[in-house]
C-alpha cells in the first residue's frame, strides 16, 4: 500500500442478492441484483455521497455496510477490522462506532417511547451510564442537535418533522460513533428545514470528527455535504469521484444524463438537457454488457456485450464506460 | 390576454374540533389562456387545498367559506354538485402526485381514459376507445394501442404518470391542475413528464396550474409564479421578478436555503453553510396577529405583529404583489 493513513471504511466488491421465491414451495426463481460489486473508500472525517434514483441500490448498500442486511459477497473493512469475520458478541460492540440515521422521522422513533428512552436507549442496550448520569448525557445529546433538554419527558408525536430528525440524530451520536450512514436524511422534510439539518450534520461533522456515508436522491444536497460522491445505477457503481468533479464536469454518460435532469430554480436557467429515454430497467434481469446501454446516449456494439469495469480515467475519479 | 380562470378571495376552513383551521384563507390569482402558474409553498401551506378547492373536492370537516371562482367568466361556487360533475373531468381536470393510487387497479388504463370520455360526452364506446389511445398517442405512449389493453401494475411509474395525464386533456379542458405531478418520480423521469407538460401546453394552448413544492420544477414551467406560506399568498408575479428578485423574505429565504447545483465550482471543498429559516412552519390552529412569517422572520418589527398584512403590489408595472410591509 503507498498510503500509510488506511482509509476508515473499505468496501470491495459488495454483493446484496436478494432472492424472488415463487410457487407453493418457495423455490428461488430469481435474485434481484440490489448491489452488484461495488467497491468504494471512506477516509476519516470524509463525507462520501452515494447518489442514484430508486432502487439502484444506494439504501441496500448502506445497510449491507453496517451489516442491517447480510451481505452477499465481498469484504467490508472497518476501523481496521473485519467486519464481515465478526460473530454477533465482536459485532454488536462494534455497532457502537456505526450508527445510522433513517429517512422517515415518522417511522424510525417508536411513538410510545418517550424522548428520554430513545436517545438513551443505546446506552441501555451497551450498558453505559444509568440513572441521572444517563439522563444527563441524553440532555447534553439534545442540546447538542439544538433541542431543549425540557423536551425529554415528551412524546414523538408533539414534534415536528424537522425536530423529530434531530432527536434521530441525537440517538445516532449518543455513542460517539466514528461512522454515521445517513440514508436521506433530509428527504422528508420542507426546504426551509431541510437546511436547518445539512447544517446541523455538517457542524456535528466539524465537532466530532464524524465520517458520513450520505445516501440521497437529490444531487445538489449530496454536492453540497459530500467530499466524494458515487453514482449508481442497477446495482453498479458508474462513476467514483470529488464533488466537484463529478458535479461540475461528468463523464459517464449517465452522471451527465441525471445532471442535467435536475431543475434548476432559475426560470432563465432553462437549458437544453440530455433526456434519457425509457425507464430503468429491473435488477432482476438487468441488459447484458453495460447496464446503461439500453439508456445510452453513446452506446456502441461493445457495450452490449462487455460490461465496463470500474477503472480510474483520470486522478481521483474512476468511471464504468468503454466509450471515455 | 383573456382570463381562463380567475379565483378571487378563496377561503376554504377546516372545522375541527380544536378550531378553525384557515387552510386557504383570502387567495386570489387568475390563469390566462396557454400559461401555467406555479403555485409553490411547504408542507400545509394551502396549496394542495386551494386546487381542491377549485375543483370542488373538498370534504367535510373544510369547507369553502368564501370567494368566487370564474372558469371563462362563470363563476362556479353557485353550481349545484350535478352541474359541477359536468364541469369536473371535462373543463377541469386534475393530475395527482401518485399515480398508482390514482388509478383502479382492476380496470386496463386504455378504459380508464375512455371512462373519462364517456362521462361527459355522448358519443359510442368504441369512439371513446379511439379517443383514448389517441390521447395515449398525444403524451408519447409508445405502442398505444396495445398498451391500452394494459392494467396498471404492467407499467412504470412514469407511464403511469403519462396515463394520468392522458386522462387529464381527453376531454379538451379549459385548464389543467397538476398537484406535485412530479414528485414521485426519479429525476430523469420528472424531466421527461415536465417536457411532456410544457410540449402540450404549447400544443393545446393549455392553460396550466402547476402545484410544486420544487422550486427547480416551478422555475423550469411557470410564467407567473404565486409563493403561499400559512393559507396566504405572499408573494405573486411573473417567473423572472419573483426568482431573481424576491421581495418576500420568505420567498428570499426559501431561494436561499436550496443548495444549488454546481456550487462545488466555486466553493472548493468546503461549501460553508446553508441559510437557513429560522424555527418551523406556525400551526395553522394557533396563527401569530399579523404576518404569519413575522416569527421566523430577519425583518420583522412591531408593526408587522399589529395587524394583517396586505398583499401590494411593490414594482412600477404592478406585475408584482408582495404581502409585507418592508419590501
Amino acid at each position: 500500500m503507498p498510503d500509510v493513513t488506511e482509509p476508515l471504511l473499505s468496501v470491495q466488491h459488495l454483493k446484496k442478492y436478494f432472492p424472488i421465491h415463487r410457487g407453493v414451495f418457495g423455490s428461488v426463481a430469481a435474485h434481484v441484483k440490489a448491489v452488484d460489486d461495488i467497491s468504494f473508500t471512506i477516509n476519516k472525517g470524509e463525507t462520501f455521497g452515494l447518489v442514484g434514483e430508486s432502487g439502484c441500490g444506494k439504501t441496500t448498500a448502506g445497510r449491507a455496510v453496517l451489516r442491517l442486511l447480510e451481505p452477499d459477497g465481498g469484504t467490508i473493512r472497518f476501523d481496521g477490522v473485519d467486519l464481515l469475520s465478526l460473530g454477533k458478541q465482536d459485532l454488536r460492540r462494534k455497532r457502537r462506532d456505526m450508527q445510522i440515521i433513517f429517512q422517515d422521522p415518522y417511522a424510525s422513533l417508536n411513538p410510545r417511547m418517550t424522548i428520554r428512552t430513545i436517545v438513551g436507549e443505546p446506552f441501555a442496550i451497551h450498558a453505559i451510564a444509568s440513572g441521572s448520569e444517563r439522563d444527563d448525557r441524553v440532555a447534553d445529546l439534545l442540546k447538542t442537535v439544538g433541542l431543549d433538554s425540557s423536551v425529554m419527558n415528551r412524546y414523538p408525536h408533539e414534534f415536528s418533522g424537522g425536530q423529530r430528525q434531530r432527536i434521530g440524530i441525537a440517538r445516532a451520536l449518543a455513542l460517539k460513533p466514528k461512522l454515521i450512514v445517513a440514508d436521506e436524511p433530509v428527504s422528508a422534510l420542507d426546504v426551509s428545514i431541510q437546511a436547518q439539518i445539512i447544517n446541523l450534520l455538517a457542524d456535528l461533522q466539524q465537532q466530532f470528527g464524524l465520517t458520513y456515508l450520505f445516501i440521497s436522491h437529490a444531487i445538489p444536497v449530496i454536492e453540497h455535504i459530500s467530499t466524494r460522491i458515487g453514482v449508481m445505477y442497477l446495482g453498479k457503481l458508474v462513476e467514483v469521484g470529488t464533488s466537484r468533479q463529478i458535479c461540475t464536469a461528468p463523464k459517464h454518460p449517465y452522471t451527465q444524463a441525471l445532471l442535467s435532469a435536475v431543475p434548476v430554480p432559475d426560470p432563465a436557467a432553462r437549458k437544453q438537457r440530455v433526456v434519457l429515454r425509457g425507464d430503468v430497467p429491473t435488477p432482476i434481469n438487468p441488459p447484458p454488457g453495460c447496464r446503461f446501454h439500453t439508456r445510452c446516449p453513446i452506446a456502441v456494439d461493445r457495450c452490449k456485450i462487455e460490461e465496463p469495469p470500474l477503472r480510474q480515467i483520470e486522478d481521483g475519479r474512476d468511471a464504468a464506460c468503454h466509450e471515455i | 390576454m383573456t382570463d381562463v380562470l380567475e379565483v378571487k378571495n378563496l377561503k376554504t376552513y377546516f372545522f375541527t374540533d380544536e378550531g378553525v383551521v384557515k387552510a386557504v384563507d383570502d387567495v386570489s390569482f387568475s390563469v390566462a389562456k396557454g400559461k401555467t402558474l406555479g403555485l409553490v409553498g411547504e408542507s400545509g401551506c394551502g396549496k394542495s387545498v386551494t386546487a381542491m378547492s377549485i375543483s370542488r373536492l373538498i370534504s367535510p370537516p373544510g369547507r369553502m367559506v368564501g370567494g368566487q371562482i370564474l372558469l371563462n367568466g362563470r363563476d362556479l361556487v353557485p353550481l349545484s354538485e350535478r352541474e359541477m360533475r359536468q364541469v369536473r373531468g371535462a373543463q377541469i381536470s386534475m393530475i395527482f402526485q401518485e399515480p398508482m393510487t390514482a388509478l383502479n387497479p382492476v380496470l386496463t388504463v386504455g378504459f380508464q381514459i375512455a371512462e373519462a370520455v364517456l362521462a361527459h360526452e355522448k358519443v359510442s364506446k368504441k369512439e371513446a376507445g379511439s379517443r383514448a389511445v389517441d390521447a395515449m398517442k398525444a403524451v408519447a405512449i409508445p405502442d398505444a394501442e396495445k398498451r391500452a389493453k394494459d392494467y396498471p401494475h404492467l407499467l412504470s411509474g412514469g407511464m403511469r404518470q403519462r396515463i394520468m395525464i392522458a386522462m387529464a386533456l381527453v376531454c379538451n379542458p379549459a385548464i389543467v391542475i397538476a398537484d406535485e405531478p412530479t414528485t414521485a418520480l426519479d429525476v430523469t423521469i420528472q424531466a421527461q413528464i415536465l417536457e411532456l407538460l410544457d410540449s402540450l401546453r404549447e400544443r393545446y394552448q393549455l392553460s396550466l396550474i402547476l402545484i410544486s413544492h420544487d422550486l427547480g420544477v416551478i422555475a423550469e414551467v411557470a410564467e407567473t409564479v404565486a409563493v403561499m406560506y400559512a393559507g396566504k399568498i405572499v408573494e405573486i408575479g411573473p417567473a423572472m421578478n419573483v426568482f431573481h428578485n424576491p421581495k418576500h423574505p420568505y420567498t428570499e429565504g426559501l431561494l436561499r436555503s436550496v443548495p444549488r447545483l454546481g456550487s462545488s465550482a466555486t466553493a472548493g471543498e468546503s461549501k460553508g453553510r446553508l441559510y437557513a429559516i429560522e424555527g418551523s412552519v406556525p400551526n395553522l390552529l394557533h396563527l401569530p396577529n399579523g404576518c404569519s412569517f413575522a416569527p421566523r422572520c430577519y425583518k420583522k418589527t412591531v408593526e408587522c405583529t399589529l395587524s394583517e398584512i396586505p398583499l401590494e403590489a411593490v414594482d412600477e408595472g404592478h406585475l408584482t404583489e408582495v404581502r409585507c410591509i418592508h419590501a
